[in-house]
């Protein structure tokens, strides 16, 4: 093998990354940490929903868990599951420690 | 990542195991729907059937007075396609 | 070439020091920068949200935040 495209001299790459050990705080970084956990879920609208977050995608659609709806301060609904559309969410906060 | 062992990988996983459930949907201008969901698309298009839809219609001068909603007004639907667009939140029948 | 530095370098400055983002929407948030993307969602801790409501300002306070994008208006900061 002469093709140094295949195989770049071990001088001249740069050191492995070391691993992560604490995450970077990037908006990925955030999700990934805080899935799993109960959060906040601030639409545009004002109106909340806390939960436990199942999951969620590059759209920010969102699957929470034993959800409840606040809307100024007072529960009005409650639902086992809930998708919520990522267009309308404002905010995630994390109710715990990440 | 699967947290609670349901199979739900993805938030549109949720959608996907309530096909053929009745689900209720929340939309933006206080529109609120109960229906069976037959279909769905990644915009979040729907069609329901067999729907009822509520609207919540606040009287301003009465909301001024601190009071809350006035009027609510329902009325059924053979079948509804949704646009996407409009989707706030959808919940699917308690798995429980 | 537009300009020499891009507005995304200059924020991403202000990584650990305390941003001023205005949402489109007559909400302010105030917190230390942790992290933001190309869409600018942005991750904040120790947060103070403001509202302006009919009854006044109204502050909340938030842990671990991340801000859609898609709602911020302007990010103000001190280099």
């Amino acid at each position: 093998m002469t093709d140094a495209r295949a195989e770049p001299p071990t001088e001249v790459s740069p050191p492995p990354p070391p691993p992560p050990v604490q995450l970077t705080g990037s908006p990925t970084d955030f999700l990934k940490g805080v899935v799993g956990k109960r959060v906040k879920v601030r639409l545009v609208s004002g109106v909340d929903y806390q939960g436990v977050l199942s999951c969620l995608d590059g759209f920010m659609n969102i699957a929470l868990e034993q959800t409840e709806e606040h809307v100024n301060g007072v529960v009005t609904n409650k639902y086992g599951d809930a998708f919520i559309r990522g267009n309308n969410v404002l905010y995630i906060s994390a109710l715990e420690a990440l | 990542m699967d947290v609670s062992g349901t199979g739900i990988q993805e938030p549109f996983d949720l959608i996907r195991l309530s096909l053929s459930e009745r689900v209720f949907v929340k939309l933006r201008g206080d529109r609120e729907l109960s229906g069976i969901l037959h279909a769905y698309d990644g915009h979040m298009n729907l069609i329901m059937s067999d729907v009822e839809e509520t609207i919540m219609i606040v009287d301003t001068e009465s909301a001024m007075a601190g009071q809350g909603v006035v009027n609510v007004a329902k009325r059924k639907m053979e079948m509804l396609f949704v646009r996407g667009d409009s989707v706030i939140l959808v919940s699917p029948p308690s798995r429980t | 070439m537009a300009s020499q530095i891009l507005p995304l370098e200059l924020i991403d400055r202000c990584i650990g020091s305390r941003l001023w983002v205005i949402m489109k929407n007559e909400r302010e948030f105030v917190g230390t920068l942790l992290g933001f993307d190309d869409y600018v969602n942005i991750v904040l801790e120790d947060v103070i949200e403001y509202e302006n409501t009919a009854q006044g300002q109204k502050k909340t306070k938030l842990a671990h935040t991340l801000l859609n994008g898609s709602n911020i208006a302007i990010a103000s900061f001190r280099l």
